[in-house]
């Protein structure tokens, strides 16, 4: 359940403008490359919300729908990026919805060095108390963590320490009518101790560089689950995707993520991620307040 | 039929619906052919979501209303194992199967930050007692209805200053469900409808001042309890009463001003959080000292004592360690170790000093299951100075209680089973509990719980020993 994450996967699917001629010449390395600075750059002095909402899903005349009514959860979050190369992360998220987990509150501290745990606490009302939690989403753990009891999970949203993949162009191909790149993800055997995934296979639209689609293995060389990005917009000058829909084809479960409010280059206090937030809810509201000004 | 089989009968029913409901297929292999509408981006039909980028005009009430949360639930539950009780020299008792509980609740949250830096809360609750319900029958075999105030404070934030006034509660401690810090507030168990200490806590009237340091990692948090109170005696006709043959009423002030206080220093530290504190309290328990001849109620007894603690925690990968340690000085010896089983005298009178402890672990299995260990242990020092020949003490030596906990949710949190394993160092009593909560949608939501009581001749549980409880709830929140 780290916040990184939903600040990290909004970012694996920003585009970059410019520089298209050049983009021809690009290995799927360097396409991953820039993939991963730009999310870094789109995760720092963030404040989003977003709508998380999970069904189990059926396909009905060759198009994929919920089977019941999906459960929805609205997130508030507010995120910034620390340490020497701005690789790590600090982020806080509040449930504002639904009404059962309302006020629920997580703080997380994701460091990009091996060597260090992430850290996560939880303000639960009925503990009355912020209680750290053993989240298990370190590098070195092999279970991937959920994004709040998601489909998505950690290992689906974090790009980076590619030089643990082998990656290669497989061809162009077209995808929901734009031009892409297939692109494949073979762990190496460090990294595959730790993924549940023997591969992926990104679909980048060429253009505009999102990643529109992307096929994950299980070691059986069995797709396993798929990410289907859309609602693909020009946010604060660069291109997203607003609706990320993760299926779970062993579950038959999906979920989908919906970018309601996205800004990034607002100032946030360095004492606002901290624990105070998650108890001092004066605090937290006020802090809030200040943040919400800069983006009206 | 036997007691176990019967308890395996009603374990196989209550965890095979959700277990079904759990299973996981084979991998769907997709179509190739799976038409992908770029119109609707990839043919996803992601219109059921799109109501979420709509922009909602909403209106004043709605806006208010923000500020509320409401949750409403009906439960039902009863001891459902025919049997007796043996109570040794006095005999053996039947007890038959039994509905409890029958009840209707309404929980209304409150929280609004009414302007910079100043925030409202508030919850209560109330119940409506329904045929049947042990306050239905108490109450001369007609609908009863109560409520309680819970939360009620304002709070002011400036700067690294943070003071809250009015009713609430103070938490200390790491370890979850039974640590020897979490005794600031009272608490109330009047039923087995509720068994965790996190639903049993009682808010009181309080002034507490937290002070933050410039980057927050570290915070003194100082409390005044304005009005301290104490655990309530079992309501009559509750599962926990039973008849000591007079009354257990509320302790008297008669115009005595009773104040507690206290301060925690925390500091948070890489994977880890530390905490010394020290406060002056009154044990929340009452003593009853018998009657006086011609009266009929008992004479509760307060004993104020003060408080030194220090807890920690240390967070290593999915696994998170949990210490807590208290040095009580002057509490009164024989102070029993499960909560919510003690009302009564005992013949011994001492003040003590004493040493506990709570420790234990939390272990993410996985994305989906967790397990816990919490043991609690305390010591009375010196325990038989003062003691007359011939004269022992209840908690005699090194007593305490041990807790496990299990959780696994499936179906992205849908649908949680759950195991708490309950009892005393002294293995004279055992409580299992099983719990599958169901979210039906984003109001609706089910739950039912299996409790099963084993206990010694002569434990505090005594009277529960081969009791076995059924219960569910239905609850709407919005």
């Amino acid at each position: 359940m780290n916040l990184r994450s939903l600040f990290i996967v909004t970012a694996v699917f920003i585009s970059l403008l410019g520089n298209l001629a050049s983009a021809q010449e690009m290995t799927g390395l360097e396409i991953m490359e820039l993939v991963e600075e730009n999310q870094r750059a789109t995760s720092d002095s963030a404040f989003n919300r977003m709508q998380l909402s999970t069904c189990r899903f059926g396909i009905k005349e060759s198009r994929i729908t919920c089977a019941e009514r999906p459960r929805i959860k609205s997130l508030e979050s507010v995120g910034k990026n620390f340490g020497d190369d701005g690789k790590d992360t600090k982020s806080v998220t509040i449930v504002l919805e639904p009404a059962a987990e309302r006020g629920v509150g997580m703080l997380s501290y994701a460091y990009d060095d091996t060597q260090r745990d992430n850290e996560t606490w939880l303000y639960l009302s009925a503990l009355g108390r912020v209680k750290r939690i053993a989240s298990g989403n370190s590098d070195d753990d092999s279970e991937p963590a959920s994004v709040f009891g998601s489909e998505f999970t950690t290992e689906d949203t974090d790009t980076g320490k590619l030089e643990e993949y082998e990656i290669r162009v497989l061809e162009e191909a077209t995808e929901g009518g734009r031009e892409v790149w297939k692109i494949e993800l073979i762990p190496n055997a460090e990294r595959a101790r730790k993924s549940r995934y023997s591969k992926t296979i990104n679909y980048v639209d060429k253009e505009r560089f999102i990643v529109l689609r992307v096929e994950m293995f299980d070691q059986y060389d069995n797709e396993i689950k798929r990410l289907l990005a859309s609602r693909v917009e020009l946010v604060n000058g660069t291109w997203m995707a607003r609706s990320l829909t993760m299926m779970n084809l062993v579950s038959n479960r999906l979920s989908n993520m919906a970018f309601l409010e996205i800004h990034t280059d607002i100032a946030v206090e360095d004492e606002f991620l901290t624990t105070r937030t998650l108890t001092d809810v004066a605090f937290r509201e006020t802090e809030l307040e200040k943040l919400r000004q800069q983006v009206d | 039929m036997p007691r176990f089989s019967r308890t395996g009968l009603v374990l196989a029913m209550l965890f095979s619906a959700a277990t079904a409901l759990g299973q996981q297929d084979e991998p769907l292999v997709l179509d190739p052919g799976l038409s992908f509408d770029p119109s609707v981006d990839f043919g996803f039909d992601d219109d059921i979501f799109a109501a979420a980028f709509d922009e909602e005009e909403q209106s004043a009430t709605e806006a208010w209303f923000e500020d509320f949360t409401i949750r409403i639930s009906q439960s039902t539950s009863g001891q459902m194992n025919n049997h007796s009780i043996d109570l040794g020299a006095f005999g053996k008792f039947p007890k038959p199967a039994d509905l409890e509980t029958n009840r209707l609740q309404f929980n209304v949250r409150y929280q609004n930050p009414i302007a910079p830096g100043w925030l409202i809360q508030g919850s209560m609750w109330y119940r409506v007692y329904w045929n049947q319900d042990y306050e239905y029958t108490t109450n001369q075999d007609s609908i009863d209805t109560e409520g309680q105030l819970n939360d009620l404070f304002i709070q002011r934030s400036s700067g690294a200053h943070s003071f809250k006034l009015g009713r609430q509660t103070v938490v200390w401690g790491e370890t979850v469900g039974n640590s020897v810090l979490d005794i600031i507030n009272n608490s109330e168990f009047r039923d087995f409808t509720i068994i965790d200490i996190e639903d049993a806590r009682l808010s009181q009237a309080m002034l507490v001042w937290d002070f933050f340091s410039t980057d927050n990692s570290s915070s003194l948090s100082t409390f005044v309890n304005l009005y301290p109170e104490f655990n309530p005696a079992p309501v009559r006709g509750s599962p926990l009463f039973f008849d000591p043959g007079f009354n257990l009423p509320d302790y008297s002030r008669d115009g005595k001003i009773l104040l507690e206080a206290g301060t925690q220093w925390k500091k948070s530290f890489e994977g880890s959080d530390i905490a010394v504190m020290a406060a002056y309290l009154y044990e929340n328990q009452l003593r009853y000292d018998p009657p006086l001849p011609g009266s009929a109620d008992a004479r509760p007894d307060i004993n104020d004592f003060l408080l030194l603690g220090f807890s920690a925690n240390r967070a290593i990968g999915k696994l998170l360690l949990n210490f807590d340690m208290a040095f009580s000085h002057n509490i009164l010896a024989d102070s029993f170790a499960f909560p919510g089983t003690s009302s009564l005298s005992t013949p011994v009178n001492l003040r003590k000093d004493q040493v506990g402890t709570s420790f234990g672990f939390e272990y993410a299995i996985d994305n989906e299951k967790n397990v816990s260990l919490g043991i609690q242990a305390q010591t009375l020092l010196d325990a038989e100075e003062g003691l007359q020949p011939g004269q022992t003490l209840t908690n005699d030596g090194v007593f305490g209680s041990w807790l496990v906990r299990y959780s696994n949710a499936m179906r992205n949190g849908d649908l949680t089973l759950s195991a708490t394993l309950q009892g005393d160092l002294a293995a004279e009593s055992l409580l299992v509990f099983l719990g599958v909560d169901y979210t039906l949608d984003d109001n609706w939501s089910l739950s039912s719980q299996f409790i099963s009581i084993t206990a010694k001749s002569g434990s505090f549980l005594t009277v529960f020993d081969e009791d076995i409880r059924l219960g569910m709830t239905l609850t709407y929140s919005f």
